[in-house]
């Protein structure tokens, strides 16, 4: 069994040996959901394919419904055809791999299904264990307590014994808080993996690349330069049959409060002093607790809800709902690097198109000499970081129209991931997989990180949940409420509708 | 595409027409992304198998991107040259990615007038590296010329006969501060990374003594650099390279004498058994080609610390 290899290690070779995972078992909580079925088991397929994994890798499966080890296998088999991203299935490349998947059938409440759970693991004898809840949140609690319960949390001499656990991490701050004491009281920190998937996609992490690889775009990178930014999470699609979990959380909850706001949280953090993982995640940790607190008198000026037309009669939604499917909302950092300077953050259903992009306007030239070919003001240099569904960045500047005259137009300059490295990507929940297992907590976010974040949000929450808002303010396949670009508009900024 | 008379305005154009070609003919819904990250110079001996080789080009280009310039060279002077596209569609993408390439034919003799020649066809701002796929780098001085233009030099130390020959050459390359990489070390990646698993996981400790044992009349190239390697990593350890049975060159076993006696054999091509006491473990290695040596090469386009040590 290969293991990764220790920097101390006289035979290392970073450069050429891959990262490999030890020996080890990994327990899915919910292992019939669409979140096992459509991004967990493709992405540790994929792993295997990749020769990842060891061979002797185990995958138990859980959740209430009876069901044999084989009647499991069937089932991810389907699901791993059906889902896997950008790569071939290999029927017997699967035969070897399924042979290593079990499934342990219980109610998450009872104690007996942690005993089949022990009695299960004890027979595969594997040191290491990962614990993964992709259960719904409210079992997250007692869950992590039963593990506790029946011996299986704590890491031994033999390996280690991991939690990953699925956001939303709690609904509020005070329960972020009071799940994290649960949590505590099984995994130390340093065995607690909560995942945010938008840090392990390839082009937010090349957020980090771009910014401090390169020498050209951080002396630029603050205040003095930057004029505002935007980030959008569009969808075009609707609930699609989550309606009942969709309308507890909403837009704010669901995107903004975890994923944009951790992705705000990379585009403008300090640089780190290394690039280790608790150097990373202190600076990620400082500028979320660098964003300003909204007063409750400012909460309707710099925020905006929205609900489509049509959410109320989604399937299992209430027809009275103040679910909001659409948030946005201007957030200010206080520090020397961003004072002042506005950041956009949107996300909605039922949008115009699917797109998640960054774009940093920059300040416009001091002095205009010229105007555009339209007869406006000259735009101002926009960079665009495209996380999907085109991965790339894009920089946006003015040229000479040709012919005669000094007429000038924008033009784009394009990197686009495909013309650079034919690799392919890997998926989100690949990179995050194989890095719990191998202990690189980087991309995870920190009990810090999440309790800054809820305290960014949570003036708007308490604001809202106050207000009967008059729903639905949007049409489907447009860019959301008029309110959201009054509010951009208020500061003399339009949103880029690209 | 049609030979082309030997001028880089030329060529140039004819790959700008390409271009346009592919734009206009393509019946690929998404369109066409012209995909560049490297210049790839490979040199290659006149009996070669072109179609091999540009099918072989054809599979890097989708880890590796470039613009590939083949030179096929052979005793004759006789300078003409063609452009190509290498396309292929990413699984479960709509846009057709393609990559460019011009095949020059020439002399050995004419590598003078090649490296002028390859002066603008070299991509501008991003790395360019040379792969001589022949023996005929391995003695004398015939590519000189190409080496100011390109980064990294990867040359294959099996091509020649007598492996020790081959390590002097390569070193003497590094010697002039040349990156230079051969496929002869890159095979050694899965072997070595075992090595290294097995030290990790406390197996082999306090190592005293590697006995390295080959097939075949000599060592290969590769056994030569491996016994290097464990050298450089334990330099109180004694290493011997010993001979030990008939047939084909190969690196047979490998006895690592420490607290416990560790044995790794190959029973097979694909496959390493790794012995300790009464344990014993299998492990499969990845199977070895041609494309995945070079892909792993072209992945590493800076200095290779490892390897560096190897060739001091």
């Amino acid at each position: 069994m290969l293991k990764p290899v220790a920097s101390n290690n006289p035979f290392a070779d970073p450069l050429r040996f891959d990262r490999r995972v030890p020996e080890c078992a990994i327990v899915i909580f919910g292992a019939n959901g669409d979140l096992t079925k459509r991004k967990l088991l493709p992405a540790l397929y994929r792993l295997a394919y990749e020769r990842r994994l060891p061979d002797s890798f185990a995958i138990v499966g859980n959740s209430r419904t009876a069901m044999t080890d084989d009647a499991f296998r069937e089932k991810m088999h389907e699901s791993v055809k059906q889902f896997l991203e950008d790569s071939p299935f290999d029927e017997d490349l699967w035969s070897s791999f399924a042979r290593n998947i079990y499934y342990v059938a219980g109610d998450l409440n009872d104690a007996k299904l942690y005993a089949d759970l022990k009695k299960k693991l004890d027979e595969l004898n594997r040191p290491n264990v990962l614990y993964y809840l992709s259960t719904q949140p409210s079992y997250y609690g007692p869950v992590v307590e039963s593990i506790g319960a029946a011996g299986l949390g704590r890491s031994t001499e033999k390996g280690w014994h991991r939690v990953v656990i699925e956001k939303p991490f709690g609904h509020d701050l005070d329960s972020a808080r009071a799940l994290n004491a649960r949590v505590h009281s099984v995994f130390p920190e340093d065995a607690v993996f909560r995942i945010d998937h938008y840090l392990g996609k390839e082009t937010v992490q090349n957020i980090i690349a771009f910014r401090f690889g390169n020498g050209i775009f951080e002396p630029l990178w603050n205040r003095r330069y930057v004029n505002h930014v935007q980030i959008t999470a569009a969808e075009s699609i609707g609930v699609e049959g989550r309606g009942a979990y969709y309308q507890e959380a909403g837009a704010l909850r669901d995107m903004i409060q975890n994923h944009l706001l951790q992705v705000m949280a990379t585009v403008a953090m300090e640089p780190p002093a290394a690039f280790e993982p608790d150097a990373m995640r202190d600076e990620r940790a400082k500028l979320l607790r660098s964003v300003k607190i909204m007063n409750p008198d400012e909460v309707s000026f710099h925020s905006v809800a929205g609900q489509y037309r049509g959410f109320r009669e989604e399937p299992g939604v209430d027809p009275n709902s103040q679910t909001n499917t659409f948030a946005a909302a201007t957030f200010f950092v206080d520090n020397w690097r961003w004072a002042g300077v506005p950041f956009y953050i949107r996300s909605g259903k039922k949008l115009a198109k699917r797109t998640t992009d960054i774009a940093i306007q920059f300040n416009s030239a001091p002095l205009s000499l010229f105007s555009s070919d339209d007869g406006r003001p000259p735009r101002p240099n926009l960079l665009i970081l495209r996380i999907q569904p085109e991965e790339g960045i894009s920089l946006r500047f003015l040229s000479k129209y040709p012919g005669a005259g000094m007429r000038l137009r924008p033009v784009s300059m394009d990197f686009n991931y495909g013309s650079s490295f034919g690799e392919r990507s890997p998926s989100a929940y690949e990179t995050l997989l194989m890095d719990v297992m191998t202990g690189d907590a980087t991309l995870y976010t920190r009990q810090d990180m999440v309790e800054a974040s809820w305290k960014a949000v949570t003036p708007i929450l308490d604001s809202w949940a106050g207000r009967v808002f008059d729903f639905p303010n949007y049409e489907p396949g447009t860019w959301g409420p008029a309110e959201s670009d009054a509010m951009l508009a208020r500061n003399g900024h339009k949103w880029r509708n690209g | 595409m049609p030979a082309t008379l030997v001028d880089p305005e030329k060529i140039l154009k004819d790959l700008r027409n390409l271009w346009s070609d592919l734009a206009r003919d393509t019946e690929v819904a998404g369109g066409v992304l012209r995909a560049c990250g490297m210049t790839l110079v490979v040199a290659t001996d006149n009996g070669a198998d072109m179609e091999e080789l540009r099918h072989l080009l054809g599979v890097l280009m989708h880890n590796h991107p470039a613009r590939a310039i083949v030179l096929k060279l052979d005793g004759k002077s006789d300078l003409s040259a063609t452009v190509f596209s290498q396309c292929w569609m990413p699984f479960g993408k709509h846009q057709q990615i393609c990559a460019e390439g011009v095949e020059i034919s020439a002399g050995f003799s004419e590598l003078n007038h090649v490296a002028q020649l390859l002066l603008p066809l070299i991509v501008s701002d991003l790395p360019a590296v040379l792969w001589c796929r022949g023996p005929r780098v391995f003695s004398g001085h015939d590519f000189d010329p190409l080496l100011p233009l390109v980064q990294k030099i990867i040359v294959d130390g099996t091509t020649v006969s007598d492996p020790y020959a081959a390590v002097v050459a390569v070193r003497e390359l590094r010697k002039q501060g040349r990156l230079v990489a051969d496929l002869s070390w890159t095979k050694l990646t899965g072997l070595r990374e075992l090595i290294a698993s097995v030290f990790d996981e406390g197996t082999a400790s306090n190592i005293r003594s590697v006995r390295i044992f080959y097939g075949g009349d000599a060592p290969t190239v590769s056994a030569l650099y491996f016994q290097t390697w464990i050298e450089r990593a334990l330099p109180e350890a004694h290493v011997t390279l010993e001979q030990r049975g008939e047939g084909t060159r190969s690196i047979r076993s490998i006895v690592l004498q420490g607290d416990c006696e560790v044995t790794l054999t190959r029973p097979d091509k694909a496959t390493i058994e790794v012995r300790c006491r009464d344990r014993v473990r299998r492990s499969s290695l990845v199977p070895i080609s041609e494309e995945t040596l070079m892909s792993e090469e072209l992945s590493i386009l800076g200095p290779d610390p490892v390897f560096d040590k190897v060739l001091m």
